[in-house]
């Protein structure tokens, strides 16, 4: 996108201590947007049997990384940071509000994202984000949410999606410890091992079109819709 | 294309239509609604093939769009075949969007784009189906790519946005992809009716959501065969339930 091109030689690349602040304190199971709850199909997947141990676990997660929400969420991500002005800014948060796969996945992506707008505007007040924010009242996906969070905090968009994806895996990860279940050590060998997914799920982002933005995992949106309909659930989606 | 009513029933206000798209209005069975046949008399697409297909329903007009064949996307050499669909729904009209399957030749390369804008109270069906090579002589999809993307608005507002890329189609044999399936359909129902049709194809056992108030999406994955028929049941339900038509598929499909 030409758009992007341009953008690129005006945003900064080098991350200061105070951006990786920041990205940690935002992508932290300690921020408060509920992330723990959600599962993403994992839970609907397990019950099915197709997710049972680190290595199916692994690899349902690399699919939602490099084909799935994940693909999706990193380009919109990076689209926010890139974004030149307010209205470019204000479209993508739009697109991000109606990529809905499921209505569970949707719950996970706004939810999280309008809890992320509360907590990020009390903790780290910034006056360009607060009123991004006050034009989407409770219409915000995590993605565009975070994207643009950085963007007024000017923080390098390849550091801020590598952040989210990182986050995203780790929160899914931990899901599936809890359903599979899995030891601990397991649960950390899974996240260490999805380091190039992530990597490369970060890349593709980065160089994604949103008008031609797909995914490739309808496997993961038919168990999220199962999971809406599965007797016994700890998660939300 | 714009379709208008006009003393209650709906008619043909102006067509613009340039080879190798045709499109054919034959007689609609008893209690059908006006039917437009999509005919691509080139019989499928090469690379660098555009078609573009823009049909308006102006307030209150209800239409039955479909296609008497599956649409074949050949092997491309190159630059990809592209589909632009714009579907325009005034107030209060209907329209279904249900052509037949768009069957994918190994090393084709589709880039297609649907969009569907609503206005008051209007309803949208629209199912598509695509099929990975040619199931019957044993092909599958193993090279080229698609890029599908679905964007609905009511009253001007984005309400969803989705779509499909399989470029290159490794995915197709991920289990956590498309598991191997020949074949993957969806099917959209706009309208206020939506979350009694959530629950009518939940009922008949479709995988089924509601990922936004106002619109349904229910998906097939699986063999070409099995992928129809669900479809085909499916459309029956909800035309039958939303808009008074035969629980059936229009004799297109089955002729």
């Amino acid at each position: 996108m030409a758009t992007r091109m341009i953008m690129a030689t005006a945003i900064t690349t080098t991350m200061t201590t105070e951006d990786f602040a920041r990205l940690l304190a935002w992508t932290s199971p300690a921020y408060p947007v509920g992330a723990y709850t959600y599962s993403h199909g994992i839970e609907a997947a397990v019950e099915d049997g197709a997710v049972c141990d680190a290595a199916t676990l692994a690899a349902y997660i690399r699919t939602v990384l490099h084909d799935g929400a994940g693909h999706i969420d990193g380009a919109l991500c990076a689209a926010a940071i890139a974004a030149v002005d307010d209205a470019a800014l204000d479209a993508i948060a739009e697109l991000a509000f109606a990529w809905r796969g499921t209505a569970e996945t949707a719950l996970e992506s706004t939810a999280q994202g309008n809890a992320f707008a509360l907590v990020t505007m009390a903790a780290w007040p910034d006056a360009g984000f607060a009123a991004f924010c006050a034009r989407h009242p409770k219409r915000l996906a995590h993605a565009s949410a975070f994207g643009a969070a950085c963007r007024f905090a000017a923080i390098p968009p390849r550091d801020a999606v590598f952040a989210y994806l990182t986050a995203f895996a780790a929160n899914l990860t931990s899901a599936g410890v809890r359903l599979v279940p899995l030891g601990q050590t397991d649960g950390q060998r899974v996240t260490a091992g999805l380091l190039p997914a992530i990597t490369a799920a970060t890349e593709a982002a980065l160089a994604a079109d949103l008008d031609d933005l797909g995914t490739a995992s309808p496997m993961i949106d038919l168990f999220s819709m199962r999971h809406e309909t599965q007797y016994t659930r700890l998660f939300r989606s | 294309m714009t379709l208008a009513l006009r003393e209650g029933r709906t008619t043909l206000r102006n067509l613009h239509q340039v080879s190798p798209l045709r499109a054919l209005f034959p007689t609609p069975e008893r209690d059908e609604a006006l039917t437009l046949a999509l005919v691509n008399t080139g019989g499928g697409l090469a690379g660098g093939d555009h078609l573009r297909i823009m049909i308006e329903a102006e307030v209150g007009a209800r239409a039955t769009i479909s296609a008497p064949a599956a649409e074949k996307i050949y092997r491309s050499l190159g630059p990809p075949s592209r589909i632009d669909c714009a579907l325009q729904l005034g107030a209060g009209a209907v329209m279904e969007w249900i052509p037949q399957e768009t069957i994918l030749f190994d090393g084709a390369r589709l880039q297609r784009r649907i969009s569907a804008d609503l206005a008051a109270g209007a309803r949208l069906l629209a199912a598509e189906t695509l099929v990975f090579g040619r199931a019957a002589r044993g092909e599958a999809f193993t090279r080229g790519a698609l890029r599908d993307s679905w964007r609905i608005r009511r009253d001007g507002v984005l309400v969803w946005a989705d779509g499909v890329a399989v470029d290159p189609p490794r995915a197709l044999g991920n289990r956590f992809g498309f598991a191997g399936a020949e074949s993957l359909a969806t099917l959209l129902f706009c309208g206020d009716e939506a979350p009694a049709m959530q629950a009518l194809l939940r009922e008949a056992g479709a995988q089924v959501t509601l990922p936004t108030r106002g619109l349904v999406v229910a998906r097939w994955l699986g063999a070409a065969r099995d992928v129809r028929r669900g479809l085909g049941s499916a459309i029956g339900l909800v035309r039958a339930a939303v808009f008074g038509l035969p629980a059936r598929l229009p004799r297109l499909w089955t002729a």
